[in-house]
């Protein structure tokens, strides 16, 4: 580059004092772009990213402007993957720097713009567009129908942000068993994350259709809705709260995970289904002294004592949550380009459903981003980090059986060929896409020896 | 690395290689300047990409997905992108068309099609060939079960796959080749939910299709299909868990049209020829091509037919031009214009107020396609982004500085309406989010927030302001964006702007670029020309 510099120096470029040029240590866009030329490609534009992020935390106003502009010359909702991508950091950015502005703001954590609210139906396409909830779905199912083989009486309690989605699949597995259909219950939290993807439609609701289709199955099911907000929680409430009711409602709602409020018998088998759920549990600690745990590991101890049949945990395997938020942009980064690139890989670039779809990653992109404390819900960590806290919890890592294996391949095989699947440690299926990790299945049961 | 491209599949036989195909065009090495890469390849010798054109035999040929890097070619797109993982590129990102010697673009051999124009072409050998087949080729696949004829043989290949071997139908009448798709979709879908509501209202029959194992290919002699997934009743009373909007609000979210401030220039429109150099651009960069651009929630019209009226304010608005230099606040008349044609957009007619929203945005772009905020075109009426001027590095650098310069007597959001209530504005427009807007305020506002919504104001969108703020935040309307309110900063001009204003007007692209390959800004090297 040097040497090119030389040569070229002298055709086109007047320099007017060059003394001044480079004394100005903080319009550093020119380092920003150090290296990336003209291509702005993957590493470039985290570069970018990152320089905008600190130009933020430094309150550097116009190098971030600056570093916006570029990035906005890149990013585009209908480009390639990179761009795409790079438009929803770009926004989480933008809305950033809008509470760095020292006038008021009055931002809601995890407030969404974007009120998309699907017909239950279109929910069902939505989380089999790639093999991303699905995965979760099937490695889940079989583990718990192994789980309570011998059981009659199944009671399911099901923490998971896509809305029982992941049930008929079972409720059909269950109605065909060899031993015979048992019964089912399945119990929802009334409550559910602020995040995407949103239905048009109640739990209850949900929850009828269930039934219906159940009965359709011949088999016994309830469906029960546990009732833990207070009842000054409207969903406009919510929206609009302030930012200690989210946890709030999630302390009431481990208020009412007891054994009588959720009606457990002892004649049941007892699965805790946990799907990208627990990464909205707060992990950080509540007090100063050791027993006042996070609400996560609050959690965790509580259904232990349910003494479950099983414990499954499903979440995406990356860790989003780190205080620095370099550190949680180039995570984000370097992760969540995953489902873009599949969603490319079929889909048009005007495809309404991509946009959907990464539209709701962009939701949770703005959340890691832009919002801090406690209205930054997205609070992920890798499967590494989780199954670390689940044996801190007093629980042990059940294996997945071949059969389980074998049907998450067959799954997989019916999904563009870059989806493939590992078993790592611990017995951790991990749904990989191009050979990166994406999404971790878990199965768990209390240790043997009762050491609480 | 091996540019020889007789060994590799017949797939890439260009036509400047061989010779052996006359009827089709020249290949042309020029640069087509608009590619319509938005980034753009400065600091290379070679600007811009190579317009291939092959005849039509050579582009049918089989393998037709071929590495860039060692021209091995692959039936399958998937398995090309796993083969060149082995090459150990750096995987980040690496999109196919990210990293390559040289830029390819390819045109449609038939003369008739939109992509035959070079400015139309592809960008990858993948795309036209399947664009080829499935336009323009000869269905001779025909599957044997069905009467459906295709021109691609893999495609026919996947259909008979699937043709009637294994296929779940739900009363609604949608198909699935998969059976938890089905599964689960017929745990939920409506026809299960009328079929057992009639059940119990008649004798006891409630499992007409007991055996699931029946399901696949049976006809269910049901009650007519409802009309597909029509939607479900949306319960009053969304539960006090639910967070989701009001069904007021949802449909006030499905009136949310696109960004209409994303607004095709026409010049560029018309002139897709021209070329953006890195000498100051001419035609307003700033000014989006979204015409097409549409959520699907609201026709074209809106932006369309304001697309004319109103560019040209957006463009003045926001062009980068040499003449202005900066960033200027919008004379007054012409943005009023602007706010009022986009205060009264088109009413959307096609309306599908329950599944579909876009995300309320401001449309910053400034070429095609990339409206940050903008909603994809998600039923774009046109084919393709009408090709945009490329934008080299030091050009954004160039605009971003002047955009420096001008921040503080200009901010893009005051541009748009959205005024700092900060003392340093000059504007004093009070947009209190706590009170009940005005209508026209509300318009203007939401004209400024790209919204477009129709202004009939009203409650549907006070309610739906407040209820989910834009991402620059109702409250108060005080974000200046681009400003940031931040004078401590540095120096708005700054180094940055010193920096373009040496590299001159005529910017080398290559020695601008080394530049900022350099390294280390030792004041030496440059004063070392």
């Amino acid at each position: 580059m040097k040497t090119e510099l030389r040569g070229n120096s002298n055709t086109s470029i007047s320099l007017q004092n060059p003394s001044t040029l480079f004394s100005n240590p903080q319009s550093s866009l020119s380092g920003a772009l150090n290296g990336c030329l003209g291509s702005l490609d993957g590493a470039c534009i985290e570069k970018l990213l990152l320089h905008c992020a600190s130009a933020l935390e430094h309150n550097d106003g116009t190098l971030a402007q600056q570093v916006m502009w570029v990035l906005n010359n890149v990013a585009s909702l209908v480009g390639d993957p990179n761009q795409r991508l790079t438009s929803w950091f770009l926004r989480a950015l933008i809305s950033r720097a809008s509470k760095v502005c020292p006038t008021a703001m009055n931002f809601d954590g995890g407030s969404t713009i974007w009120r998309r609210n699907m017909p239950v139906t279109e929910l069902a396409v939505y989380v089999d567009l790639i093999p991303w909830h699905r995965f979760g779905f099937c490695a889940s199912n079989s583990a718990i129908l192994k789980a309570i083989e011998g059981y009659s009486k199944v009671h399911i309690l099901d923490f998971s942000i896509t809305h029982c989605m992941q049930w008929p699949t079972l409720i059909d597995a269950l109605a065909k068993r060899a031993e015979g259909a048992p019964s089912l219950r399945i119990t929802v939290p009334s409550c559910r994350p602020p995040v995407p993807p949103f239905l048009n439609v109640s739990s209850e609701e949900v929850g009828l259709r269930l039934s219906n289709f159940a009965k359709f199955r011949d088999l016994p099911f309830e469906f029960n809705v546990i009732d833990h907000g207070p009842s000054s929680f409207t969903s406009r409430d919510q929206i609009m709260s302030k930012e200690s009711s989210r946890d709030l409602y999630f302390e009431s709602l481990l208020n009412h995970l007891t054994p009588s409020m959720l009606d457990l018998r002892d004649d049941e088998a007892l699965v805790i289904n946990c799907q990208n759920w627990l990464r909205y549990l707060s992990d950080e600690q509540r007090g100063s002294n050791v027993q006042d745990s996070s609400l996560r590991d609050a959690f965790l101890c509580t259904v232990k004592g349910f003494n479950p049949c099983i414990v499954v945990v499903v979440d995406e395997d990356s860790d989003l949550s780190a205080p620095s938020l370099s550190s949680r942009i180039t995570a984000c980064f370097n992760y969540l380009w995953i489902p873009f690139d599949a969603l490319e890989t079929f889909l048009l670039k005007d495809s309404s459903q991509r946009f959907e779809y990464e539209s709701d990653i962009g939701h949770k992109i703005e959340n890691i981003i832009s919002f801090e404390g406690v209205q930054r819900i997205e609070r992920l960590e890798s499967g590494i980090k989780l199954s670390q806290r689940m044996r801190n919890a007093g629980f042990s890592s059940v294996s997945f059986c071949e059969d389980t294996v074998g049907e998450v391949r067959s799954l997989l095989e019916e999904h563009a060929s870059g989806w493939g699947m590992k078993i790592e440690e611990d017995h951790m299926l991990v749904l990989t896409w191009k050979g990166h990790n994406s999404v971790f299945s878990t199965a768990w049961v209390r240790n043997a020896s009762m050491q609480d | 690395m091996p540019v020889d491209l007789d060994n590799s599949s017949a797939a890439s036989g260009e036509t400047s290689v061989s010779g052996n195909q006359p009827p089709q065009k020249q290949t042309p090495s020029k640069s087509v300047a608009i590619a319509k890469k938005k980034r753009n390849l400065p600091g290379m010798p070679d600007p811009e990409a190579e317009v291939i054109a092959l005849s039509p035999k050579t582009l049918l040929a089989t393998n037709r997905f071929v590495c860039e890097i060692c021209n091995k070619g692959f039936q399958r797109d998937q398995n090309l992108q796993l083969h060149r993982r082995g090459h150990n590129l750096p995987w980040k990102l690496r999109q196919r068309s990210s990293k390559e010697v040289k830029k390819r673009v390819y045109v449609c051999p038939e003369p008739t099609c939109v992509h035959h124009d070079p400015s139309r072409a592809l960008g990858d050998l993948t795309g036209i060939k399947k664009h080829f087949c499935r336009k323009h080729g000869e269905k001779k696949w025909k599957c044997d079960k069905c009467s459906k004829k295709y021109a691609v043989q893999s495609d026919w290949k996947a259909h008979s796959k699937i043709c009637g071997t294994r296929e779940y139908k739900c009363d609604c009448g949608t198909l699935f080749s998969r059976r938890d798709s089905f599964i689960t979709h017929r745990a939920f879908c409506d026809a299960l939910a009328e079929e057992s509501a009639k059940a119990q209202t008649q004798s006891p029959n409630p499992n007409p299709n007991s055996n699931p194992e029946s399901d696949p290919k049976v006809q269910v002699d049901s009650p007519p299909p409802p009309a597909p997934q029509p939607p479900p009743p949306v319960a009053p009373d969304l539960g006090p868990g639910q967070c989701q909007a009001p069904p007021g609000l949802a449909q006030s979210t499905g009136m949310v049209s696109s960004p209409v401030l994303a607004i095709q220039s026409p010049e560029l429109r018309d002139n897709p020829t021209q070329t953006i150099e890195e000498a100051p651009a001419p035609a307003p960069m700033l000014a989006t091509v979204t015409a097409g651009f549409n959520g699907s929630c609201s026709s074209s019209t809106s932006s369309g037919s304001n697309g004319r009226g109103t560019s040209s304010v957006f463009a003045s608005l926001f062009a980068s031009s040499t003449a202005s230099g900066s960033l200027q606040a919008p004379q007054t008349p012409a943005f009023t214009d602007l706010i009022h044609s986009l205060a009264h957009p088109n009413r959307p007619t096609d309306l599908a107020p329950s599944s579909s929203a876009e995300p309320i945005s401001l449309c910053l772009s400034t070429n095609h396609g990339s409206s940050i905020f903008g909603t994809a075109g998600q039923e774009r009426r046109q084919y393709a982004p009408p090709p945009q001027p490329a934008i080299s590095a030091t050009a954004l650098l160039q605009k971003a500085a002047q955009m420096g310069a001008a921040a503080t007597n200009a901010s893009l959001l005051r541009g748009l309406g959205i005024v700092s209530s900060s003392s340093s504005s000059a504007q004093q427009d009070n947009m209190q989010w706590g009170h009940m807007q005005m209508e026209p305020e509300n318009a203007s506002l939401a004209a400024g927030l790209g919204l477009g919504l129709p202004c009939d104001g009203g409650s549907g969108l006070n309610e739906f302001m407040m209820g989910t703020p834009s991402i620059f935040g109702p409250k108060h309307a005080t974000l200046d964006f681009l400003e940031l309110g931040m004078s401590s900063g540095g120096n708005p001009s700054g180094g940055l702007s010193a920096l373009i204003t040496s590299i001159g007007g005529g910017l080398d692209v290559a020695a601008a670029a080394a530049c900022f390959g350099g390294g280390e800004f030792s004041g030496k090297d440059m004063g070392r020309s």
